[in-house]
């Protein structure tokens, strides 16, 4: 998926191709125009071409006027088209809004949009330069407006990648011609560590240290009480009847208490995880993560060298799966 | 749709959504359908039954499947009606080569491919068969309403054609109709230089024997196929006799196709001899003076010359055109070695009064007397009644052509243009039963008959008659004047011209002008309401006939050298064609790339008007990147230069107001970004000004 990703010596066109993307420059917003839009026949252009010379032929030894007419019309029709399919790009603004942070193994989204200062165009396609055309996200952009096409790829690999290398075309209007650009953005997308499938029940709570040893156990369920709203809290959390009121009144969000004296403290220990290869046990903590997250437990993780102190929320789970997308 | 036609697609289809609730794939395909359905429908009239049949029954069971959304058939259903369609196409042709079989072929080919129509890039094909089947329809006819109907259907192939590459949404049919004509009509004027400046040249191989007959001649004939050009008045040719003899009207036959091969439907020429070195006419005597005459020929569209009866091939008698090989055949027909889609003029001298006391080998002779079995039975019984009534046994052909000439006479024939349709066994019909018509239905009845009374005949068509113009002392010769004879063999004597039609219709041959043709339902009201609207109607329809024909069908080499004399060139040859062609597509392709190059630095406006004020803030020192409103930009400045910078500030809060607020504008607007430069000018030096102190 990386530009970098090694090519066979001996596939020559991999290479030149490889070393043409790799001139180009890597930005987040592309405007397209004549120097960055390529234009070749497709395989129906061709077709059309030997229709044209069959059509020709046929009117010169039938000494056909109207079939010159003919084949002269669709002629002009064809380089008119031409022209066309090239415009369709030029001129578009491509532009990548910033990539949330994907799973290795599981698609991660690129959402593009595609603006157009003048005319709307028609049947823009998007894909990964390296995916099948068949994976294309097709899209049309209105007039002075903006439309947003998504093309997702699995990265194979945790850890922050560049964007891979996106490809838009179009065969608008008459599929003779196919007009594309190559753009490399510049953004770089954070990718997590595999989720590991089936991973085994998270391990045992401890009593939080120094807390009171006997807790009661709360996951929420029990209200305790309301207090204002931390940033961090998850959704499920806010008391949304009182929340409602207070912002009447001009108070801010109001979020339930779940009687943080009783907490439990849930460690994700990479020495937990037995004896497997250090991507599985990164698998198994992000499992495990998510898994703590979900049960709204209060969880730190332990990584060699690296410690993350309990706490729990959209904030903890974010850094948590950073420090293990990150990990070396 | 209208309410009744609507009302018509329920009744025939129960589950009919309507038209505006249709899924898209279900509409784009029925679309595309009666584009193809439209495409081929001009075909019927030539085609065999089955042929139209087949289409119908197979473009009405793809529209089902379209609607209810069912499964396409599989490849062997498929393959299995293909083969067939070609084997009822060998069926009814007895060959699958040349241009009516192969017209078949395609359009089978074309239904067809319809039922393998599953994704839309698949119809790419059947959009390229159908510009084909398109130019099919101008073998049978070039006329102005052929190509009306045939711009329709390019019309339709390419709105299809651009449907199936927009594939969000559902494009309404008119919106993707809109811009398959903005590629057609921004095309036209590559239509038009091509058209004038591409070179004519010949075929590039063969002459196509089986090309097509707007005018009055074809290679064939069949009853009811002259009926279409009687009304065709445009000039066949024009010929002028120098010695100032006047030659009468009845005398004037000129000499096309000889058809001996008979096949129960059709009359065909005899494949003989075309190649090789001119050969002296075989037993052709010459009687008195010979008449010389020149002739200017408006493109015939036929390889041959319809040459006054009987122009030999002696030196000085027969005629010479530059870049063409003129050939006299046996059967005294003058072939050219491509067909004539020039005006030609040229010279030759013609003897009425011949003899052509040829002999007949077996072959000739069988065709001469050859009956298709199973057609035409009772003129064959007929015939031999005749023969025993009249007591023709032993009577020479001469003596049996004259009883039938007085039959003709006698029996009760008369002479119409619109005789009505006759079947199959139409010979029977027009001779026992009804008895009317007109030159090709006399001539090819009178052969018939002949041959059943065992004597050798054959028809001749060509053109008789002629109009002199009292301007120029030309003879006019119209399409209209396209008429057909007939020849019989007598030992010794040899081939004999009888003309059955003058038999019925003196007139017709000693006047020169053409019956009228009795005219149609419509014309006919519109005579008794109007006449004069009547006549300015016609005089308007032939002008525009006539434009159509001189501009577009008889655009020729000709007229292309004629348009570079126009131009300047003094004596332009095929080479210039072709350069000054190559130039007008190269001149064409740079003012495109010219374009394109200029419409490069063509960027948004309020694009190009911040970077300018970026620009002028820069110069300000004023950090300002791409992304900031301008109300960013214009606390930055006040924040810098205080109450100083108050009227740039305050532009660019206006700036703010024209692209976001609620009264924002179109276009940005110039004068702003001309006071803002200046002030920002202004401030700069006001800033330096004060720096140093």
């Amino acid at each position: 998926m990386n530009a970098a990703s090694p090519v066979a010596p001996w596939n020559v066109r991999a290479r030149v191709r490889g070393w043409l993307t790799s001139r180009l420059p890597r930005t987040d917003t592309q405007l397209l125009t004549q120097g960055n839009v390529y234009i070749l026949p497709t395989r129906a252009g061709w077709m059309f071409a030997l229709t044209l010379i069959v059509l020709l032929v046929a009117s010169v030894n039938y000494q056909l006027n109207l079939g010159y007419v003919l084949t002269f019309l669709l002629a002009g029709s064809g380089i008119v088209s031409m022209h066309i399919t090239h415009g369709t790009l030029r001129g578009l603004t491509l532009h990548l809004r910033p990539v949330a942070p994907a799973f290795a193994a599981s698609p991660a989204v690129l959402d593009v949009v595609m603006s157009s200062p003048s005319s709307a165009r028609f049947g823009v396609g998007l894909r990964l330069l390296d995916a099948p055309a068949s994976t294309l996200a097709w899209t049309n952009v209105p007039a002075g407006g903006q439309s947003t096409a998504h093309v997702s790829f699995v990265p194979a690999t945790r850890g922050r990648h560049d964007v891979p290398t996106l490809s838009a075309e179009t065969r608008f209007p008459l599929g003779l011609f196919r007009a594309w650009t190559v753009w490399r953005p510049l953004a770089q997308v954070l990718v997590y560590p595999r989720i590991e499938a089936d991973a085994p029940a998270l391990p045992a709570a401890r009593p939080a240290a120094g807390g009171p040893t006997q807790a009661r156990r709360s996951e929420g369920g029990e209200v305790e009480g309301v207090r204002a709203y931390r940033r961090g809290d998850p959704l499920k959390l806010i008391a949304w009847k009182k929340a409602a009121q207070a912002l009447e009144t001009g108070a801010d969000l109001v979020s339930r208490d779940t009687s943080t004296s009783a907490r439990q403290e849930l460690w994700l220990d990479w020495t937990a995880c037995g004896s497997m290869s250090a991507e599985d046990r990164l698998s198994r903590l992000t499992a495990w993560t998510l898994a703590a997250d979900r049960a709204d437990a209060d969880y730190g993780l332990l990584l060699p060298g690296l410690e993350i102190e309990p706490g729990d929320g959209d904030s903890q789970r974010a850094r948590c799966l950073e420090a293990l997308g990150l990990w070396h | 749709m209208n309410a009744s036609a609507a009302a018509a697609v329920r009744r025939a289809v129960p589950n009919w959504p309507g038209w505006h609730r249709l899924p898209r794939e279900a509409r784009d395909t029925l679309f595309l359908l009666a584009v193809i359905a439209w495409t081929v429908l001009p075909h019927a009239s030539h085609l065999p039954a089955w042929a139209i049949a087949m289409t119908a029954i197979v473009l009405v069971w793809r529209g089902r499947l379209a609607l209810a959304n069912a499964a396409l058939p599989g490849r062997w259903v498929i393959v299995g009606v293909l083969v067939v369609a070609i084997g009822l196409t060998y069926w009814s042709y007895r060959t699958l080569l040349g241009k009516e079989p192969g017209v078949t072929l395609a359009v089978a080919l074309m239904s067809l491919k319809t039922l393998e129509l599953r994704a839309r890039r698949d119809a790419l094909v059947v959009f390229f068969l159908g510009f084909f089947l398109v130019l099919t329809h101008f073998l049978y006819s070039q006329s102005l309403f052929t190509a009306l109907a045939m711009l329709v259907s390019v019309w339709g192939l390419l709105t299809a054609l651009v449907l199936a590459h927009m594939p969000v949404g559902k494009p309404s049919l008119r919106q993707a109709g809109g811009l398959a004509a903005r590629s057609a009509l921004f095309g036209a004027p590559v239509m038009v230089a091509l058209f004038m400046l591409f070179p004519r040249i010949g075929p590039l191989w063969g002459t196509p024997q089986d090309a097509l007959g707007r005018t009055g001649l074809s290679g064939t004939l069949r009853l009811g196929g002259v009926a279409e050009v009687a009304n065709d008045d445009s000039i066949a040719f024009r010929v002028r006799f120098e010695e100032g003899l006047a030659p009468l009207p009845e005398s004037l036959y000129f000499r096309g196709p000889v058809l001996a091969r008979f096949d129960g439907i059709e009359w065909r020429r005899r494949n003989g001899p075309l190649s090789g070195a001119p050969v002296t006419t075989p037993g052709v005597r010459t009687i008195g003076l010979g008449l010389s005459y020149q002739m200017t020929l408006e493109p015939i569209r036929l390889p041959l010359l319809p040459l006054l009866e009987f122009t030999p091939n002696t030196v000085g008698a027969a005629p010479q055109i530059d870049g063409y090989t003129l050939l006299l055949r046996p059967d005294l027909q003058w072939q050219t070695d491509r067909i004539v889609t020039e005006r030609v003029r040229f010279a030759a001298r013609a003897w009425p009064r011949y003899e052509h006391i040829a002999g007949l080998d077996a072959d000739e002779r069988a065709e001469a007397l050859y009956l298709p079995p199973g057609f035409n039975p009772r003129v064959a019984a007929w015939a031999a009644q005749f023969r025993r009534e009249h007591d023709l046994q032993d009577a020479d052909a001469m003596a049996i052509t004259a009883a039938v000439l007085a039959h003709i006479r006698s029996a009760g024939f008369s002479y119409t243009l619109a005789p009505g349709y006759y079947g199959r066994d139409g010979i029977d019909e027009f001779w026992l039963d009804r008895r009317a018509g007109f030159c090709e239905h006399f001539a090819t009845a009178f052969v018939v008959v002949m041959r059943a009374l065992g004597v050798p005949a054959r028809v001749i068509t060509g053109y008789q008659g002629a109009d002199r113009s009292p301007l120029d002392g030309f003879y006019v010769v119209r399409q209209s004047y396209a008429h057909a004879w007939a020849e019989v063999w007598q030992p010794r004597r040899g081939w004999q011209r009888v003309d059955p039609t003058a038999a019925v219709a003196p007139e017709r041959i000693a006047r020169s002008r053409n019956l009228e043709p009795q005219p149609g339902l419509v014309a006919g009201a519109l005579r008794t309401v109007s006449p004069e609207l009547m006549l300015q109607l016609r005089a308007s329809w032939e002008a525009l006939n006539n434009s159509w024909n001189q501009w577009v069908l008889n655009y020729s080499r000709g007229q292309q050298l004629d348009l570079l004399k126009s131009l300047g060139v003094h004596s332009p040859s095929w080479e210039d064609l072709a350069m000054l062609t190559i130039g007008a597509l190269s001149t064409l392709a740079l003012g495109g790339a010219a374009w394109a190059w200029w419409d490069r630095h063509r960027i948004d406006p309020w694009v190009r008007q911040m970077e300018r004020m970026r620009d002028a803030l820069r110069g300000l020192g004023i950090a300002a990147a791409a992304h900031e409103a301008p109300r960013v930009l214009a606390a930055r400045v006040r924040e810098r230069y205080g109450a100083q910078a108050e009227s740039l500030a305050a532009l660019l809060d206006a700036l703010e107001q024209q692209r976001y607020s609620r009264a924002s504008i179109v276009r940005p607007d110039t004068a702003l970004t001309r006071r803002f430069v200046w002030h920002a000018r202004r401030l700069r030096v006001l800033a330096r000004a004060a720096a140093p102190g």
